[in-house]
């Protein structure tokens, strides 16, 4: 009963049919996402053991086998994401179980909307079809568009019709690129591509490029491309700025990386991806330290450690791979639970201005000291996750001997550390003005937040739980002919 | 330079005109100031880049490939039938169908941002900047 | 602002040549089929199927068709969120008006043409594995005819709650068909019933079952969205001043 098949199927076919459900009974809408999401996450704990031990799972849709017909591919690496996606989107079910701003119409959107980003997320990370990928980069998006204008009384329209421009754009370089893909080799398979690349002339190789690293990175906040994503943080639900910060950012990610990785063979792509990495943290850490609101603070830092990531990974060494991944999984941890418990923060301000939060330390302890231990563990502070992640990261970058980078990144994280303690110390060291009420969160979202804080805290003291999953997924990365001759195993067919 | 031939002519037209109206559609998202204007342009776009498409996938001397009756009359002749690539046909009437929704959605919001700036002018709706 | 309206004009210029450029090597009318060669034989002799791009969209690529079939539900999902459309709200009490009333020939030839128009899109979505065309098509022409008769009556409206169970169980039918796949034992998509013979009606297994869904759920979704977008209240001031967080 466990396929990854069952990542996209499931929750199309629940999705559709959750209009109906809901005529039955009201409760069931709630309800029925939850067990959606729970197997979903199941599924993937499974199979991310079973393709560690084993060769990478390969499913064929209709019968045909590729480059015929379409394939999902769930090997360690892309199977590790899914994981995490799957385990995350759980957790947002769970803090958003008991809505209370939305009535039951509009809930019923929000979780069919919910449900269909993280499918369409996982469909990214798990196809391994170039135009699926698009078809499935599309359902994020628009599911994207729609939730970000969820609420009526902020600027909710203004930040998704930024979004939705920028999306079209990303879309058109997509396509096109995929046109000129087609035109050369015929096919649209991810491994037939990877197998035949050589044979497009060099100079059409980097067109090609550059249109899907353009397009895939719109998607993926990289700069100067990631304009869209401050506003619509800010202006999203709070459960849904986790779900941008987490599962949709990592979905662009994921394709940017198989694309530098596997599709093409152009050295110097590992190198554009580095110096973008390195302008988009420099860029958006400077811009964080000047934010008031809350939310786009913690936007810009998600951009800053997605340019992390994006550096890691252009360093194209083991190590660095090695800690690229271990950042992602940090990254979408520790930020989900920093826009939670943020959300309860300033949850009846208008504006969710910094200073909104002064004092709540003393008003909602545990939320307060949650979003503190995000903050410690997102700028690298022992003994909590981020620390690992950062080590390997440096470790990485001296290995490469790249000392003027290990510096960058170091002062970056001190500009980190100052924006963030300034929150945190209007959080503790400032009086409660009583100016807004306090919401308490209720036992579901609590629930789901210590369950992060947890994890982050669990990972931190005991790295080695999930060091053996992120070696494997480097190893499964590095390998381009394990993954073209598990697709094709009789190569030259056709 | 070399002589025009006919196969060139053909491919500067397709492949030009559909670029063309890619291109005039991103001028109009890029300079227009009316908000239902933009979304227009953003058709525009869409139609140039389904053209392009289509016309990726032609062959010379292909007909449609449907095996209707009178095709496999002549299958049986022996007579060899030449058929055009279904593949980006395929593929574009995914993308006419995406370019659809993101349309809808967009001029959904057009109509918000309209109830509540009350005005369609992109530069006059700034209440989020930095 | 003119100095902007040329710089963009510029860069697209340059943008332009690149673009024509890199095409140009991909020679036009060139046979370049590599999995098209062998879509366009396998067709007729395993799955029986006339229309080759029916065979591709529903079959070897059927997987895309799920996902353009979840954009289509998406788009109509987000439309409702976004305006706050309240369906149990219903119109017999408030009829919408349009701002202009159509003149005399519309609404005639509306009510002539619109069963044609329905009988055409219904014979394009059930012939879909024989002649061009196929589920979207036919949805289109469905919803058209609905068009017509939104823009002629300015008291005509659709039924929202017809239009969310057909959406809902045609969505539901096409991956229900894919999952019933994978409970037979094969893999899911996988054509699972007796083909039948070329060019009959009955051929190609669940390829025409799949297409009549989709043409039902294109129809309600493309007629459902045109009603949303066609009875929007633009009263503007009971709307902006009210707005708090709720």
């Amino acid at each position: 009963m466990v396929s990854p098949i069952y990542f996209i199927a499931l929750p199309l076919l629940t999705a559709f049919l959750l209009p109906l459900f809901g005529k039955i009974h009201k409760s069931l809408i709630r309800i029925i996402p939850g067990l959606l999401f729970a197997y979903l996450a199941v599924n993937a704990v499974v199979l991310l053991m079973q393709t560690s031990v084993d060769k990478p799972i390969i499913t064929e849709i209709a019968g045909w086998a590729p480059p015929l017909g379409i394939n999902l591919m769930f090997t360690p690496f892309s199977g590790f994401i899914a994981t995490v996606i799957s385990l995350l989107a759980f957790l947002v079910w769970a803090y958003s179980y008991l809505f209370k701003k939305v009535e039951f119409d509009n809930a019923v959107k929000y979780f069919v909307l919910l449900m269909l980003i993280v499918a369409g997320s996982i469909g990214v990370v798990i196809t391994g079809d170039i135009f699926n990928q698009f078809v499935f980069l599309e359902i994020t998006s628009i599911s994207a568009y729609s939730l970000t204008a969820f609420y009526r009384g902020r600027d909710g329209a203004e930040a998704a019709f930024k979004y939705l421009i920028v999306g079209s754009f990303s879309s058109v370089f997509i396509l096109l690129g995929i046109a000129l893909i087609y035109g050369h080799l015929g096919t649209l398979n991810m491994a037939d591509i990877a197998a035949n690349i050589d044979k497009i002339p060099p100079k059409l190789k980097v067109l090609i490029f550059i249109l899907l690293f353009v397009g895939f990175g719109i998607e993926a906040e990289m700069f100067p491309l990631n304009g869209w994503a401050p506003d619509a943080y800010s202006q999203a639900p709070g459960p849904i700025g986790s779900v941008f910060a987490a599962m949709t950012s990592k979905a662009g990610l994921y394709a940017l990386i198989r694309m530098i990785y596997t599709l093409f063979d152009i050295s110097s792509a590992y190198k554009t991806l580095l110096i973008m990495g390195v302008i988009t943290l420099v860029f958006a850490e400077t811009i964080a330290l000047r934010q008031e609101k809350i939310k786009r603070m913690l936007a810009y830092s998600s951009i800053g450690q997605i340019g992390l990531i994006m550096i890691a990974f252009g360093l194209n060494t083991q190590l660095g791979i090695f800690a690229g991944l271990f950042v992602l999984f940090n990254h979408a941890v520790i930020k989900s639970l920093l826009f939670l418990s943020a959300s309860f923060l300033v949850y009846n301000s208008k504006v969710k201005y910094i200073s909104d939060l002064e004092g709540m330390g003393k008003q909602m302890p545990l939320t307060a000291l949650l979003f503190s231990l995000g903050a410690f563990a997102i700028v690298g502070l022992p003994p909590f996750s981020g620390f690992w992640g950062k080590l390997y990261l440096l470790m990485a970058t001296a290995n490469k001997g790249m000392v003027v980078l290990l510096a960058l990144i170091l002062s970056v994280s001190i500009v980190e550390i100052v924006y963030y303690f300034r929150v945190i110390h209007r959080l503790y060291f400032r009086e409660y003005t009583g100016k807004y009420q306090v919401q308490k969160p209720r036992w579901n979202a609590m629930a789901a937040m210590l369950i992060l804080g947890l994890t982050i805290i669990v990972v931190g003291l005991y790295p080695d739980l999930i060091t053996s999953y992120i070696q494997q997924a480097t190893d499964a990365l590095i390998d381009k002919q394990n993954y073209i001759h598990s697709v094709l195993p009789n190569l030259g067919l056709n | 330079m070399s002589e025009l031939t006919i196969n060139q002519i053909l491919t500067y037209t397709f492949y030009g005109t559909s670029l063309l109206l890619i291109m005039i559609g991103f001028y109009g998202v890029l300079t227009k100031k009316n908000l239902i204007k933009i979304m227009l342009s953003f058709s525009i776009v869409d139609s140039g880049v389904n053209l392009l498409l289509i016309s990726i996938g032609y062959i010379n001397n292909g007909t449609a490939p449907i095996f209707s009756p009178s095709i496999m009359e002549k299958i049986h002749k022996g007579i060899s039938v030449q058929m055009v690539d279904p593949v980006p046909q395929a593929l574009v009437l995914t993308a006419i169908v995406i370019g659809f929704g993101v349309t809808a959605v967009g001029l959904a919001l057009i109509v918000r941002l309209y109830r509540h700036h009350n005005t369609t002018n992109i530069d006059e709706i700034k209440n989020l900047k930095w | 602002m003119k100095l902007k309206g040329v710089i963009i004009f510029i860069l697209l210029a340059y943008i332009f040549f690149i673009l024509i450029g890199g095409f140009l090597s991909v020679q036009f009318g060139k046979n370049r089929m590599n999995v098209a060669k062998a879509y366009i034989e396998k067709t007729p002799k395993d799955l029986q199927v006339a229309n080759v791009v029916t065979a591709v969209v529903v079959n070897y690529r059927g997987f895309d068709t799920l996902g353009e079939v979840t954009v289509l539900f998406l788009a109509s999902t987000g439309l409702a969120s976004i305006l706050f459309r309240r369906r149990e709200i219903h119109t017999e009490l408030n009829p919408r008006r349009r701002s202009v009333q159509a003149s005399r020939i519309v609404q005639v030839a509306g009510k002539a043409l619109f069963p044609l128009m329905i009988l055409l899109g219904g014979y394009v979505f059930i012939h879909g594995h024989l002649t061009p065309g196929g589920g979207f098509q036919g949805g289109v022409i469905i919803a058209t005819g609905y068009l017509f008769l939104l823009i002629a009556y300015r008291k005509f409206a659709v039924k929202h709650n017809t239009i969310t169970w057909i959406e809902s169980l045609a969505g539901a039918t096409f991956a229900g068909l894919g999952i019933m796949g994978l409970i037979l034992g094969k893999d899911f998509l996988e054509n699972f019933m007796l083909t039948g013979k070329l060019n009959d009606l009955l051929s190609g297994g669940i390829i025409p079952l799949i297409y009549i869904a989709v043409g039902f759920k294109v129809a309600a979704e493309l007629t459902g969205i045109l009603d949303t977008l066609l009875s929007i209240s633009v009263d503007v001031n009971t709307n902006s001043k009210n707005n708090n967080n709720e």
